[in-house]
Formats: C-alpha cells, sequence, structure tokens
C-alpha cells in the first residue's frame, strides 16, 4: 500500500514539473542565454547600414514591429516613454521594421519614435533575420532584450505590458 | 508468481513518473489547442489562414480560405491576380460582410473561420493561378507578415 502511494505521489509530482517545464521551456526559446548573432546588418532610413554590434555596452531592446501590425503600434508609446526615461541610464531601444520604407518614413511623425528604426530592402530579408532569432512564425511585435554583454536576456513574441516592460528593463540596467 | 525487487520497483516507478509528465505537457497542450493560442504555440501562417482552394465556375473564381479559431484575416489587405500577370482579367473581388474590429489601424473588417472571395470573370477568360496576397493577425495581439501564395485554380466540381 504504501508502495502504491508513493508511486501515485511521484507521479503527481512529476506530472506537474513536467508540465511546468513544458510551458516554460515553450515560452523561453532557444535563443535566451545566448549571444546575439554577429554579423546581422540592416540600414537606416537614410540607407546607412548599421551592424546590431554597434549597439554593444548597452542595453538593447530590439523591437521588431510594422505598420500594418495593430498591436505593435499600440506599444510603440510605451517604448517611446522608456528610451526618454531610460536611455540616460543605458538603454537602447532599436525598431527595425518589417515593412516597405516608405510605409515606415510615412509613419514616424504621427508615432513620434525617438530611437533608431532599421529597415531592409525587402521585408522578406527581415523576416528571415526574425527566424535566425528564434521567430520562425514571424509574429509581431517581437522583442529581444539584449545585455550590455551581448547576451540574450528575453525573447517576447507579441506586446509587452507596460509594467512588466519597465520592470525587465530597470532591472538589467548596465551598471 | 516471483516477488518484484526494489529495483524493479524503483523502474516502474520512474517509468510512471516519465509517462505521466509527457501525458500531462501533451494532454493539456491538446486541451488549450481549443482556447486561444498563446505566443508559444502560434501557428504558422500557412496553417493559421489556410487557403484552400481557388475554384473556376462559368463567369467567377472563388477563392477559399480556413481560418484557425483565435485568428483572424483583414478585408482590406485581400489581393488577387491571375499568374502570370495579364493572363486573364478578373473583376473587383466580391466578399462577404466581416466582423467588425477597431484597432491601432482604424476601423476594420476581419474575417474568421470560413471566408470565400468570388472574383469576376471578365472575357470569358480564367487564369491557370492566382497569385492571392492576404494578412492576418492572432487575437492574442500578434500579426503574422502579409503572405503571398500562388494557387492552381481549379474547376469546380458539380
Amino acid at each position: 500500500m504504501r508502495t502504491i502511494l508513493l508511486f501515485l505521489f511521484i507521479c503527481i509530482v512529476a506530472a506537474g514539473g513536467g508540465f511546468f517545464a513544458y510551458r516554460h521551456f515553450a515560452h523561453a526559446g532557444n535563443v535566451v542565454g545566448k549571444p546575439l548573432p554577429a554579423g546581422i546588418q540592416m540600414n537606416d532610413l537614410d540607407g546607412k547600414p548599421h551592424a546590431l554590434e554597434e549597439y554593444r555596452g548597452k542595453l538593447l531592446l530590439l523591437n521588431f514591429w510594422a505598420t500594418w501590425c495593430g498591436p505593435c503600434l499600440h506599444e510603440i508609446p510605451e517604448l517611446v516613454k522608456l528610451q526618454t526615461e531610460f536611455g540616460p541610464r543605458g538603454l537602447q531601444i532599436v525598431g527595425p521594421a518589417v515593412d516597405d520604407p516608405d510605409a515606415v518614413r510615412g509613419m514616424l511623425g504621427t508615432l513620434g519614435i525617438n530611437y533608431p528604426v532599421l529597415i531592409t530592402a525587402e521585408p522578406e530579408t527581415m523576416i528571415k533575420t526574425m527566424e535566425q532569432l528564434d521567430n520562425p512564425v514571424g509574429g509581431l511585435p517581437f522583442s529581444l532584450l539584449v545585455g550590455a554583454d551581448g547576451i540574450i536576456i528575453r525573447r517576447q513574441i507579441g506586446e509587452f505590458s507596460a509594467g512588466e516592460l519597465r520592470e525587465m528593463i530597470s532591472s538589467h540596467l548596465p551598471t | 508468481m516471483t516477488r518484484s525487487t526494489p529495483t524493479m520497483r524503483a523502474m516502474v516507478v520512474a517509468l510512471g513518473a516519465l509517462l505521466s509528465s509527457v501525458s500531462a505537457a501533451a494532454g493539456t497542450d491538446a486541451l488549450w489547442s481549443h482556447k486561444q493560442p498563446t505566443a508559444a504555440d502560434l501557428l504558422p501562417p500557412a496553417q493559421a489562414f489556410a487557403l484552400v482552394a481557388a475554384e473556376q465556375h462559368q463567369d467567377y473564381i472563388d477563392v477559399s480560405w480556413s481560418i484557425a479559431p483565435g485568428y483572424y484575416l483583414y478585408r482590406k489587405r485581400l489581393a488577387f491576380a491571375a499568374e502570370p500577370a495579364g493572363s486573364a482579367a478578373l473583376g473587383t473581388a466580391q466578399l462577404p460582410v466581416g466582423a467588425k474590429l477597431q484597432d491601432e489601424q482604424g476601423d476594420n473588417e476581419v474575417y474568421r473561420d470560413l471566408l470565400t472571395a468570388r472574383l469576376p470573370l471578365h472575357g470569358g477568360r480564367a487564369p491557370t493561378r492566382l497569385r492571392v496576397r492576404f494578412q492576418g493577425c492572432a487575437d492574442i495581439g500578434v500579426c503574422y507578415p502579409p503572405q503571398t501564395q500562388v494557387i492552381d485554380v481549379v474547376a469546380s466540381t458539380p
């Protein structure tokens, strides 16, 4: 009888552990804890190329977005506030746009974006970059938080809540 | 009947625990699959917005999608063209009335579950293939890049 009870207890504990481990790792993605891949390059709206290595030494929030993505447009005002508040303390938000460059230019003024927006000649190139960064379905908004040491801290498909974003950034600012 | 040894009992316990953990994870996911998708189990766009068929009738083509639960397509982001370009003259797509959705892009009409777009044929010529463009999102607040797919036009079955 004791053996059966022990068996049941272990099964329940293992089931719970398996479930939580599954959900946790399913969300985490496989880039977290690894360095941001080298050699990723995009252009600014003037056509000047930028490598993501340029931002090493700062807490980098890469926020992939598009003008056709409602949740992205909803999230951007909070990012603008955070860049203003935490920029002097080492935060650098960068917004790679999965979009047509003219569509992006047309919306920049409305959005009041105060951080670099990067594009590629073809949106498909940006989609491939997102795949490389563990976003196989190409969903937007897509964010990666990268530490000052270049290690990816967090991967997120979908919006952050304002509180979560603020807490995450303030707890990882470079010292 | 031989009594089980402690080693055997331990193996049975370990096996049971392993099976329980696997079935808990898989079973819970199966249960959740009938609810809203989460960011972790977002469908690839081809499954979220499955372009099912382009069926040719006498003077129109019906293009249909099967849209997964929890996902929707924007009316204003549907586009159709004959493939190769200019191989047939297509009229303006006739679309059903969609559900209203207000978001950061203003007032929109969106489609869920099943969608059929009717393309009138002008000049009596039908294309052999269609280039179809569409874009949609998941209810959890994730949007997919515009998709372009080329689909064969097949004769309708009576």
